[in-house]
């Protein structure tokens, strides 16, 4: 049960304030808040799988989410065409605040 | 005497088997035994989304869900959905997975035919008289598999209750299964360690143990630092005029540490605990003063732990492969140190030559005494040549002379201790996730507020984990004399920039990978601390021999 992370985007179109605001809070949990609804966060397998189960359950019917993996090349390219917005190899281990 | 043996009591005086229990007891008895007996349970992918796969079913309308009991059964458990068709109740269980390969047509395994089977039996007693029908549904594959309700099938399901009780009032572990596939998909395998037991009978394995917590630990070193907590997020404000608050993804975070005069809302500390981020507090200092986190229940553990820690064989025993380890460990660093250099090796020979005389004395100490005198006259040895690791250029101010603490009277003392404080965090943590009991150790006394468990564990890293790292970072001149330390007459500390530089020292060596010598898979330090820890456990829990057998090469 090795735990690889990866990089994955996650955007999400909700239909209710209410809602929005909840899913909004939950992410910021799990990741960066991009911009409007978009975020990126480093997983695991089971943070994916927890992070969409949460998801699941404040979200509705109407409501939609995309979830995209994003492979190290990918991550890559981004950086590449992107370099103002950075984009780290490997999110940090440790901090010191 | 084991208690195996005795028979199991009658249904009605007895805590009903939990439905989806009789599932794990099929795949494997261990398996029933860690998640029922010591409640051992560790969500995996696979469960998140076993779960998102139910609520969708939920929210499609489909699901009638039925909280059934028996006492005659001695079951219970909640059914996913039960069906009239034609005069028929018809059972259904959803799985996510792909169904049994049979001779001609899809079947169920064993283990959902089981379960299915148990909830059939309850729906039957509830509604008697109605004939019941199995269904269990695999969505990858999307076949639905259905079987009837017959002799066999009640059979398997009585049988497989009365072997969960005889588990459950047993004491004793069960073996690792025989079948090995099984394990890969496990998720109590980092917990169970199947291949670390089979590995005792030689082979290469599959490494299961998993790699490191990808979380963040956050050090909170700035004195006047407040930590709360905005829903999903721990937010870090520093003192007046010492910049903006920093926003924490709380399920990135996987220990929160406050160095000195730091402020954790009840809030957060609350969001902490529920989400199994550990807190722990040092003194300005660097003195390691304690902390929240892990373990709820396993009881079975720490009783187990009690026992057996009680047993004067077994305390001395593993006090005596501690300090042997401690002992090689140092004897290691020395050689490894002077490799190729002629002088230091002189200067060191005496000192390696006299750890060696004192090895094998710990196998054969008589008492606890007796290894604490072995174990002074090895530091005595081992901290007295340690000055000779030290390269011609260092600043004499960072010039080790010898060892003293609490407090530190040199800088190199003020570093040393402070990592050893870092030692002592991640060896308590590990211990709390294991399941163990701090307070209960086979080698030190309780001093101050430090458990005894966690100074005995914490003997085997000191070198690896602190010594080595700081006699190189020395060596390299990554000290700065003035700025790093707050020196006065009666004593050394390190300063706010000295503090973030040696946890960044120590952050990083714990990440450092290494091959274990008797294991033969490459781990980070981090992960052989709480490794060490879950061998320590299988001590007294059926496979003895495996803690502190790692040496540095
Ligand atoms: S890892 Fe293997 S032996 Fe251990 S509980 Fe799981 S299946 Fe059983």
């Amino acid at each position: 049960m090795a735990e690889p992370r990866r990089w994955y985007l996650i955007t999400y179109d909700i239909r209710d304030p209410r809602r929005w605001r909840k899913v909004y809070a939950l992410l910021k949990g799990y990741g960066e808040w991009l911009q409007l609804s978009v975020f990126r966060c480093s997983l695991t397998d089971r943070d994916r799988e927890k992070l969409r189960w949460e998801l699941a359950r404040r979200m509705d019917a109407v409501d939609t989410l995309l979830v995209i993996g994003r492979c190290g090349g990918c991550v890559e390219r981004v950086r590449a065409i992107n370099a103002k917005e950075d984009w780290p190899e490997e999110p940090a281990l440790f901090k010191v605040l | 005497m084991s208690t195996s043996v005795l028979s199991p009591k009658p249904a009605n005086t007895e805590p009903s088997i939990r439905t989806h229990a009789l599932h794990a007891l099929a795949y494997c008895e261990r398996l029933f035994y860690l998640e029922e007996v010591e409640e051992l349970r560790v969500a995996d992918a696979a469960i998140y989304a076993g779960r998102r796969l139910h609520h969708q079913l939920q929210e499609e309308g489909e699901r009638v869900e039925l909280e059934l009991a028996s006492e005659a059964l001695g079951l219970h458990g909640r059914v996913d959905a039960v069906r009239t068709r034609e005069g028929t109740l018809v059972v259904h269980e959803h799985k996510r997975g792909r169904h049994a390969p049979a001779p001609e047509v899809p079947g169920a395994w064993p283990s959902d035919r089981l379960q299915v089977g148990a909830y059939a039996l309850l729906v039957e007693e509830r509604f008697p008289g109605v004939p019941v029908e199995c269904r269990v549904r695999y969505h990858q594959t999307e076949t639905t598999v259905r079987f009837p309700l017959d002799a066999a099938l009640r059979g398997e399901v009585a049988s497989a209750v009365a072997r969960a009780r005889l588990l459950r009032a047993s004491r004793e572990r069960p073996p690792v299964t025989q079948e090995e596939r099984k394990c890969a998909k496990c998720s109590l395998a980092p917990v169970c360690l199947p291949e670390e037991e089979r590995q005792v009978a030689g082979e290469d394995r599959p490494r299961l143990f998993p790699e490191d917590d990808v979380r963040q630990v956050l050090h909170v070193a700035t004195p006047g630092t407040r930590v709360g907590r905005a829903s999903e997020e721990l937010v870090v404000t520093p003192p007046e005029g010492e910049g903006a608050p920093s926003r924490q993804p709380g399920r990135m975070v996987s220990a929160l540490v406050a160095h000195g005069a730091v402020q954790v809302s009840s809030q957060a500390l609350a969001y902490c605990v529920e989400n199994d981020i550990g807190v722990h507090w040092f003194t300005s200092g660097g003195r390691y003063l304690g902390g929240l986190g892990g373990g709820t229940g396993h009881v079975h553990r720490r009783m187990r732990q009690f026992e057996a820690l009680r047993q004067e064989s077994v305390s001395l025993g593993l006090a005596r492969r501690l300090v042997a380890a401690k002992l090689e460990g140092q004897l290691r660093f020395l050689l490894r140190a002077s490799r190729g250099d002629a002088d230091a090796r002189e200067v060191l020979a005496s000192a390696v030559r006299d750890l060696r005389a004192l090895l094998p004395k710990c196998a054969e100490a008589p008492s606890r005494d007796v290894l604490l005198g072995l174990e002074g006259a090895g530091a005595a040895r081992y901290f007295g040549a340690l000055p000779y690791l030290q390269g011609e250029d260092v600043d004499p101010r960072l010039r080790f002379d010898g060892r003293n603490r609490r407090p530190p009277r040199d800088r190199f003392n003020a570093v040393l201790g402070f990592l050893y404080g870092m030692v002592h965090r991640e060896v308590d943590a590990a211990i709390r996730s294991v399941g163990l009991d701090v307070a209960f150790g086979f080698y030190h006394q309780p001093r101050g507020s430090a458990g005894p468990l966690g100074l005995d564990v914490m003997e085997l890293f000191r070198v690896p984990l602190a010594d080595m790292p700081l006699v190189a970072s020395v060596n390299r001149r990554t000290w700065d004399v003035e700025a790093d330390f707050e020196v006065t007459s009666e004593h050394v500390w390190l300063s706010k920039a000295g503090r973030a530089k040696a946890i960044e020292l120590y952050e990083r060596r714990k990440r450092e990978t290494w091959k274990h010598n008797v294991l033969g898979y490459s781990l980070s330090y981090a992960r052989l601390v709480e490794l060490e820890v879950r061998l320590l456990e299988k001590e007294w829990t059926g496979k003895p021999g495996l803690f502190a057998t790692f040496r540095l090469r």
